[in-house]
């Protein structure tokens, strides 16, 4: 985020000069950003609108047939007993790390970032069950899948609405527009017109990983 | 910490790596450990013979790894698919980097085991006159590189000891695990269980007699190794006492509940404590004794692996 602000100010700078010299200045911008060229997905969950419906539960288990018992996202509830009636609900599920330990610990590559479009996900058929991943997630978000017997993480339905070109599971099936997903080095997603007007932090980021998603949580005037 | 927002759901349940792991953590050590000893004595006292020590060294060293893989594999839940860790070689993984040491190691480890019982291998095949001739080719040519083959072995078990330590400290989540002690710590603990062992099997199989120069080598490191292991023990405990609130927090597993009781009555009281009674609180009488000698040795191992028991267990049950 503070580096999409920061490219954003140097982009305002350089829209004072000609066009000619601003379009210049932008395909040297692209240049030197290797990474702009390839997506980097990330996905907003905004806990202001977030009423725990858990919906988004129930439409990604459908969709990524996980089964009875598991589950790739779970909405934790984190109310706060003294103020039951100020609901805080928190997305729990993959970071999607840019420095991601699953990928780094895995010795069959099974847990892999996808070359394509850069999303941390798996191959069930190498996998050799051995769990390195799930302990080594700082988030322990993984898990070993009773069906396939291979770990398994949010991979924002990489292969199942992604492959189909629709929005992940989670993402449609909330009402109240909760979950916002994107590319996070295409300047003009919305993911990014919303980061760019709202606070968001990232989940543990002392574990210093680079997660990809965002939390935007309810902070009351005053608190 | 990020107190604006926070989960702590998690979807692993409690260990996920659980006693095969330690079981095979401790045949590594052990298996490591009773090489590197039996080795460095050789070295040291410049031994040309083949001693009952690096006899039981080397056999120790292969039966205790080739278990161990049967219980690294077997806790696999697809182990049929281990194969893939060979053909998918990832260089980041401790797990990656480990399998390829081990595949040098245990083949090490055999033809340790080769120099050691030639003899023996040959009278058994001797029953089968062509076998023999092959046989002999064989070690006439393995026999040139027999320097080179035990400085690799020392090498390589030392590798072996320490990658299990790296192996479960590159665990950013547990902090009991996450720190720089745990493969010195591996490294050490390995060498008090492989010394233990390897002196009970050179005695029980091989005869060695209790007051031989080699026993009482392996007598005399005991205890520096075991004041070694104590103190990196120590220095584990208080980097969590005063590191950061999550590391703090784990020092409970060291002061009450089951981990507790396995710390202070297995790693301290059987693997350190029943040793130094036996040998030094009961009178010279008892510390001579053959039974003195192998339950001291037994309770050296099996405190080892009540140590790899409550890393394991009690570093993956404090979670960040
Ligand atoms: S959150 Fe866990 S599973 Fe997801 S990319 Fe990061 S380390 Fe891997
Ligand atoms: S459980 Fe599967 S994906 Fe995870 S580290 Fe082991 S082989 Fe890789
Ligand atoms: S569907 Fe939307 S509102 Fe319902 S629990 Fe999920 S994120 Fe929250």
């Amino acid at each position: 985020m503070e580096n999409d602000g920061k490219r954003r100010a140097f982009l305002k700078v350089l829209g004072l000069g000609s066009v000619t010299l601003g379009t210049a200045g932008y395909s040297v911008v692209s240049e030197a950003g290797k990474t702009e060229k390839k997506p980097h997905y990330g996905m907003i969950f905004d806990q202001n609108k977030c009423v725990g419906c858990t919906d988004c539960e129930v439409a990604c288990r459908k969709v990524n047939a996980v089964p009875e018992g598991q589950v790739r996202l779970y909405v934790e509830n984190k109310t706060d007993p003294e103020t039951p009636m100020e609901k805080r609900y928190v997305r729990v599920s993959c970071q999607q790390c840019e420095d991601a330990p699953c990928v780094a610990v895995c010795p069959s590559k099974a847990c892999h970032r996808d070359a394509k479009t850069g999303i941390v996900t798996m191959n069930p058929d190498d996998c050799i069950a051995c769990k390195y991943c799930v302990v080594a997630c700082p988030y322990d978000v993984r898990f070993i899948n009773h069906k396939t017997k291979a770990a398994e993480n949010c991979n924002f339905c990489l292969n199942t609405n992604f492959a189909k070109g629709k929005e992940p599971a989670c993402v449609e099936a909330c009402k109240y527009k909760a979950l916002v997903f994107g590319d996070l080095n295409d300047e003009a997603s919305y993911i990014n017109q919303i980061l760019h007007v709202k606070d968001s932090v990232r989940m543990k980021p002392t574990f210093g990983t680079k997660p990809s998603l965002r939390y935007i949580p309810v902070v009351k005037a005053g608190v | 910490m990020n107190g604006a927002i926070n989960f702590t759901y998690g979807f692993s349940h409690g260990v996920e790596w659980g006693w095969p792991i330690a079981v095979y953590l401790l045949l590594a050590g052990i298996s490591g450990g009773a090489l590197i000893v039996a080795l460095l004595v050789r070295f040291y006292k410049k031994q040309q013979v083949d001693t009952p020590l690096l006899k039981a060294a080397s056999l120790v060293s292969f039966v205790t790894i080739a278990f161990g893989m049967v219980f690294l594999v077997g806790d696999l839940e697809k182990p049929l698919y281990f194969w893939k860790i060979l053909i998918h070689y990832n260089f980041s993984s401790v797990m990656s980097i480990g399998v390829m040491a081990i595949s040098i190691y245990i083949p090490l480890t055999l033809v340790m085991c080769l120099y050691l019982f030639e003899k023996e291998i040959s009278v058994i095949l001797a029953k089968k006159s062509k076998l023999v001739g092959y046989f002999a080719m064989v070690m006439s040519i393995l026999t040139r590189f027999r320097p080179l083959v035990e400085v690799l072995s020392v090498v390589f078990a030392v590798v072996i000891c320490a990658y299990t330590g790296f192996l479960i400290s590159v665990l950013v989540r547990f902090p009991i695990l996450n720190t720089a002690i745990l493969p010195a710590l591996f490294v050490v603990s390995g060498l008090s269980a492989g010394t233990a062992s390897a002196g009970m099997v050179a005695s029980w199989f091989f005869k060695e007699d209790a007051h031989s120069s080699d026993m009482k080598t392996l007598h005399v490191i005991e205890w520096p190794i075991m004041a070694v292991e104590i103190m990196l023990i120590a220095m584990l405990f208080v980097s969590l006492l005063v590191g950061n609130e999550f590391q703090q927090t784990t020092t409970v597993a060291f002061q009450s509940g089951v981990y507790a009781n396995l710390f202070w009555f297995g790693v301290m009281g059987l693997g350190f404590g029943l040793p130094l009674v036996l040998n030094f609180a009961l009178g010279k009488h008892v510390a001579h004794s053959q039974m003195a000698f192998y339950l001291s040795g037994m309770a050296s191992v099996l405190g080892v692996l009540c140590l790899r028991m409550f890393i394991i267990y009690a570093g993956q049950t404090f979670g960040v």
